[in-house]
């Protein structure tokens, strides 16, 4: 086993180099002069020589030919890519064109309540569609599995962004119930350590604020669970379907063992292992649905603030926050993989 | 029956059935499954609709402009306040909603249907042919051929740096060379030695016409790609390229990529349909794949490898026809990803440009005035977004029940 978690850990690093290589070839698609297109047309021709500069974009892209034909080695592998690649080594990830801060200490800031917002979603997706997958498939055909069946599909063809703007207009804008935007009201504080307010607040023993990041906090983070609660409701029940007509369960059904028994501890650890695997998927899901869900809810998280570069065209920020994104995917994606090896002993890995 | 009725001493033979095809039979399937038939109503009714309007009902959005009637709630009938009907009410530019919300399918659908083609095509030919020359021995000259692409593409490397293009060519002959070395029996050992020193003499001394530094490089270059070529690479190899750069695209959350694409591309429905398909093009790969492994051991392909049928032949006379069923659902399933991350675009004013109708956009447009408490305006191209999706997805599950030759008595 410790020879399968070697080769999926080394496994990884040819992807991660593509990844890297795609979120460097976006700032190649910009139509135009990349500098001006970053600074807009009416930039300065200093500043255009500051971003060229800054980025390189006076080296080539990713070998110099004609530096090495004239005998400079180094000058040969001194291109925008290397030198892409060699700074996010040093998690530098570049400078925010507008307000000239460092990408990667914003990101530090707002990551804490993308994370929150997405844990949060994910604890109500797995509260709800775990119970709710396996009572519909222990009850199969009944009027909760149909009911069960149809809402999950419903769930995953949800326009989330859509469903954020109508619990705003009916929790927040009509009947004036929750508020929507931001993570506290004006005049509530909470001491921050480890960034996640609900959290804090708690250790602080700070149940004023407790309440009110909750209110802030439910609108967004039901939104955002929708499609991963469908997602993980349908993949229990089939799993748990598929396990449940195994012979193992008919000796325990005919052993006289209670239904509860059977179910919980016969059925549902085999079954998780699939389910496991969507879980990890969604994850990175999560992250990516956080662009749309806070930008309606106005939540200060990596989600909102990509939406804002996208239109202010600050690409170093779009790049940063897809790479972050795809590296977390890719981390989720790989412990999910390990996961198996130590959750299902009939798999062999050698 | 009627006839059993007529002969009542005759013995029906059973076995003996009437011709029925698989697709007639996922058809009388498909029509018995009531979630599914509703599916395909309401995609038909989207489909039919966005065409109708398109084609038959002007609309020109550029000239759509009432201020008098803006947000009006829906009303069935003529009042005071209007003298039209607004099924759907009115936005803040005093547009009809319904009118809006039925002509902006007609891109919404659009961009879903191009998309899943891209994705479908190229993502369908790379799986299938990696498939395929997987499980499937290649013939001399397909071998041939792909290891003069091998060299070709592999020399572009030395002959960029070198400036040189003949370099692609010898690295191209190099490869062909050793498909047809392999005739002859030579140890592994003594082909990596004389191929690599091959691939050393061409990059190395093409190199050296223009710098010595330059020769260095393009010979050590020169000796791995040498090596690589040594020994003709089986279908594996590709297949492992293929699906390694798959991987690669895999490894972001799919919309998300999407959204990135277009914010650098800048905003328009054809750059979202362009960026949407190559985001969905793994997916297409790996099922593709993963379908041809498992048919291509199948008595009826090993039957046609034996009788000597032509690769091609094999292809689409039985390969293609057998993996069709999954990739029907799976493209009907795309397609309402498609729409959803289409409308996501649209939302994020990325996707058509306004003041062009498209379900999406015309969110992103409505949610600036939600505190109006005009509801209207958000619920039904909202409501349309989500009734599509739901018909494909619903259609898509019929599909998987009615393909599922599990179920084929």
């Amino acid at each position: 086993m410790g020879r399968y978690i070697l080769r999926r850990l080394l496994s990884v690093i040819p992807t991660l180099i593509g990844v890297t290589l795609i979120i460097f070839l976006f700032q190649r698609i910009i139509p135009g002069d990349p500098a001006v297109a970053m600074l807009g047309e009416h930039a300065t021709e200093e500043n255009v020589a500051r971003i060229r500069e800054q980025f390189g974009l006076d080296r080539p892209a990713f070998l110099d030919r004609d530096a090495l034909a004239d005998g400079d080695l180094a000058g040969f592998f001194d291109s925008q890519y290397i030198r892409y690649f060699n700074r996010l080594i040093q998690l530098d990830l570049g400078e925010s064109i507008h307000r000239r801060i460092p990408v990667a200490e914003t990101l530090k800031e707002r990551f804490p309540a993308t994370i929150e917002l997405s844990l949060l979603s994910m604890f109500l997706a797995l509260l709800i569609g775990i119970p709710v997958g396996i009572a519909s498939a222990s009850r199969r055909n009944s009027a909760l599995d149909g009911i069960t069946m149809v809402g999950s599909l419903v769930g995953v063809s949800m326009p989330i962004f859509w469903l954020g703007i109508m619990e705003i207009m009916l929790f927040s804008v009509l009947l004036k119930w929750l508020p929507a935007g931001s993570r506290l009201s004006t005049g509530i504080e909470i001491t921050s350590i480890t960034g996640l307010l609900l959290f804090d607040s708690l250790l602080t023993l700070n149940f004023e604020g407790f309440i009110d990041a909750l209110q802030h906090i439910i609108l967004p983070a039901v939104a955002l669970a929708t499609i991963p609660t469908a997602i993980i409701t349908r993949m229990t029940r089939s799993s748990m379907l598929d396990v449940l007509q195994e012979d193992y369960i008919r000796t325990a059904t005919a052993k006289g063992l209670s239904e509860r028994t059977v179910l919980f501890r016969h059925a549902l650890k085999n079954a998780f292992l699939p389910v496991i695997t969507v879980i990890g998927i969604q994850a990175g899901i999560l992250l990516a649905g956080a662009v749309l869900t806070e930008t309606i809810f106005s939540w200060p998280g990596i989600g909102k603030w990509v939406y804002d570069a996208i239109l202010g065209r600050d690409y170093p920020i779009v790049q940063g926050v897809t790479l972050l994104i795809a590296l977390i995917f890719l981390l989720v994606n790989l412990l999910v993989d390990l996961s198996y090896a130590v959750l299902d002993p009939r798999i062999s890995y050698d | 029956m009627t006839e059993m009725n007529n002969n009542p001493g005759e013995i029906q033979d059973f076995a003996v059935r009437e011709h029925r095809s698989l697709w007639l039979d996922a058809w009388r399937r498909l029509k018995a499954n009531r979630t599914a038939m509703i599916g395909l109503i309401v995609v038909l009714i989207f489909l039919l609709s966005a065409v109708i309007a398109h084609f038959f009902w002007e609309y020109e959005p550029k000239m759509d402009l009432d201020y008098s009637a803006k947000l009006l709630a829906p009303q069935l009938r003529v009042s005071e306040e209007s003298s039209k009907i607004h099924l759907f009410g009115t936005d803040k530019l005093g547009r009809d909603i319904f009118r809006r919300t039925v002509h902006g399918g007609w891109n919404s659908l659009r961009v879903g249907l191009v998309a899943v083609s891209i994705s479908l095509v190229i993502g369908g030919i790379l799986g299938l042919l990696a498939g395929f020359f997987e499980s499937i021995e290649m013939y001399f000259w397909e071998s041939l051929a792909l290891m003069a692409i091998l060299g070709l593409a592999l020399g572009v490397l030395p002959a960029w740096i070198a400036n040189q293009i003949f370099q692609v060519l010898l690295f191209a002959a190099l490869g062909v060379a050793s498909v047809i070395v392999d005739k002859t029996t030579l140890p592994k050992l003594t082909r990596r030695v004389l191929f690599g020193g091959l691939g050393l003499i061409i990059g190395g001394f093409s190199g050296l016409l223009v710098a010595p530094l330059v020769g260095l490089i393009c010979g050590i270059v020169g000796l791995i790609i040498g090596v690589l070529l040594s020994l003709p690479v089986g279908g594996r190899p590709f297949s492992n390229i293929v699906m390694r750069i798959m991987d690669v695209i895999f490894s972001f959350p799919s919309y998300l990529l999407a959204i990135a694409i277009v914010a650098f591309l800048g905003p328009g429905l054809e750059k979202g349909m362009i960026a949407i398909g190559i985001v969905g093009i793994p997916v297409y790969a790996r099922l593709a794949r993963s379908a041809v492994l498992s048919v291509s051991q199948k008595e009826y392909v090993l039957a046609s490898q034996a009788v000597g049928e032509s690769h091609g032949r094999m292809l689409f006379r039985h390969i293609v026809p057998n993996i069709l069923s999954p990739i029907i659902v799976q493209a009907t399933m795309g397609l309402a990803n498609a729409i959803l991350s289409a409308a996501a675009l649209g939302f994020l004013g990325l996707g058509a440009i306004p003041p062009e109708p498209e379900w999406g956009a015309m969110l992103g447009d409505s949610y600036k005035y939600l505190s109006s408490g005009a509801w209207w305006a958000v619920l039904f191209p909202g409501l349309a977004i989500m009734l599509s999706v739901l018909g494909f997805n619903l259609l898509g599950d019929g599909l998987r029940d009615a393909l599922d030759p599990k179920l084929r008595i």
